[in-house]
């Protein structure tokens, strides 16, 4: 608190003496101007020798050098100001500075964000961002753990993005033999299939008395039984059959052409239903 | 072996089934009952010479029947035994030789009315199995009276009642 109360005094004190000096400049120069002008310009004094006319010479002089200095100046100062500048700052903790000097509350309300990142070239930003060194970086599983999921997908209006999902183009992609030999369908349809359900449909579906004719036929299972069993039906009677309906046709057909007929004879028989047989 | 589908039936002869037999077919089966009459007659000569001889074998002489007692006796015997085999199973011996079978007018075996009147009209009257070659429809004069059929049947059992297998 003493070191700020000096301060303060001396910096008072200071303003005081520099507002009477200005004062002071202010009247000696409204009362020297007079007197200026007799100095510059004597009217006893020849005019090519009047003061004035030197400083005239010098001005010109100076004009004339003023630009060549200048350029020496700035070339000196560029060497100069930046080591002189990088010692200022490596000394004078800028941060610390800034951070008590400069509202940066008020800098940041002052700054037009929107233009500036109109300005922004994002592509080439995200073009110069190593992503997989920062994915790397990322701990998955902690931001994982802070998320509410169940918030952020109660949040999420599910139906549009499902409308934009092509289904088909997804299905294609699949590789659904590998998606297959994962799966143990035998016991996914052991546990989820009605078997019995299953096996009746199928069954319903099936003409199995038709399907066992036609395998007894294909593999002819009366002449395996004939064979078996020795029959009546045995070979030289069925033989003797055979040609007996030969022989029938042959006399029939004979006769018919005898007595100038024409078409087959209407030899079919009466019969009723078998008992077991449901067609009338 | 079930009758729901399954024929014991060969197949080549599938076609003929529950077809009218025509003219040879039957008539073979018809001298195999001839045969089968003939011999049950001979077989009742015998047991007569068998009786007479037991009971007087002194005076035993083989008998001699006359034409008109073994007429009879013949038509006798086919009478009876086409009546019990029509009736019984539709089939006389012959006629399971021959693969036959004697059907009424809806296919039905035939009753023993039917059988008797059948077995009498075709003892007094034989020849009118020959219509069978004449008839378009491969009937006997038998048939066509009593409106009976005779069809290919080669199901090797049937029961009495039972209609003839169509193939």
């Amino acid at each position: 608190m003493r070191s700020r109360a000096t301060v303060d005094v001396a910096v008072g004190a200071s303003a005081l003496v520099l507002e009477v000096v200005a004062v002071a400049a202010r009247g000696a120069g409204s009362a020297l101007r007079p007197v200026a002008s007799v100095v510059l310009r004597p009217p006893v004094v020849p005019r090519r020798l009047h003061p004035a006319r030197l400083l005239d010479v010098l001005g010109r002089e100076g004009a004339e050098r003023r630009e060549p200095l200048r350029e020496a100046l700035s070339r000196r100062l560029d060497v100069l100001v930046p080591a002189v500048l990088a010692e200022v700052l490596r000394r004078a903790h800028l941060t610390e500075m800034v951070l008590r000097y400069v509202d940066l509350d008020e800098v940041v309300a002052g700054v037009d964000l929107d233009a500036a990142a109109a300005r922004l070239d994002v592509e080439g930003v995200v073009r110069r961002v190593d992503l997989d060194a920062v994915a790397r970086r990322i701990d998955v599983d902690a931001v994982a753990a802070r998320l509410d999921l169940d918030k952020v997908v109660g949040r999420v209006d599910v139906d549009p993005v499902v409308a934009r999902v092509d289904v088909d183009a997804v299905a294609a992609r699949l590789d659904l033999g590998r998606v297959l030999d994962r799966l143990d369908l035998t016991s996914v349809v052991l546990e989820r299939v009605d078997l019995d359900a299953l096996v009746e449909a199928i069954l319903g579906r099936i003409d199995l008395v038709g399907l066992a004719e036609e395998v007894i036929d294909a593999v002819d299972l009366p002449e395996i039984i004939r064979e078996s069993t020795g029959s009546m039906a045995s070979d030289t009677v069925r033989g003797a059959r055979m040609q007996g309906i030969a022989a029938d046709e042959a006399v029939g057909r004979a006769v018919d052409r005898l007595l100038l007929r024409r078409g087959r004879r209407a030899t079919d028989a009466p019969t009723i239903p078998r008992q077991n047989d449901r067609t009338p | 072996m079930s009758e729901g589908g399954v024929s014991p039936v060969p197949r080549e002869a599938r076609p003929y089934q529950g077809q009218r037999a025509g003219l040879v077919t039957r008539l073979v089966a018809a001298v195999i009952d001839g045969l089968v009459v003939a011999l049950v007659l001979s077989a009742g000569y015998v047991a007569l010479t068998a009786v007479i001889f037991l009971v007087d074998p002194r005076g035993f002489s083989f008998p001699q029947p006359r034409l008109v007692f073994s007429l009879a006796m013949g038509f006798l015997v086919l009478v009876v035994y086409f009546t019990i085999a029509w009736r019984i199973s539709g089939r006389t011996y012959g006629s399971l030789v021959m693969g036959l079978r004697v059907v009424g007018y809806r296919g039905e075996n035939l009753r023993v009315v039917g059988a008797f009147v059948r077995a009498l009209f075709c003892a007094v009257f034989p020849i009118g199995l020959v219509w069978v070659a004449v008839s378009r429809e491969n009937r006997s004069v038998q048939d066509i009276v009593l409106r009976t059929s005779v069809v290919y049947d080669w199901q090797p059992k049937a029961a009495p009642g039972s209609p003839p297998a169509p193939g």
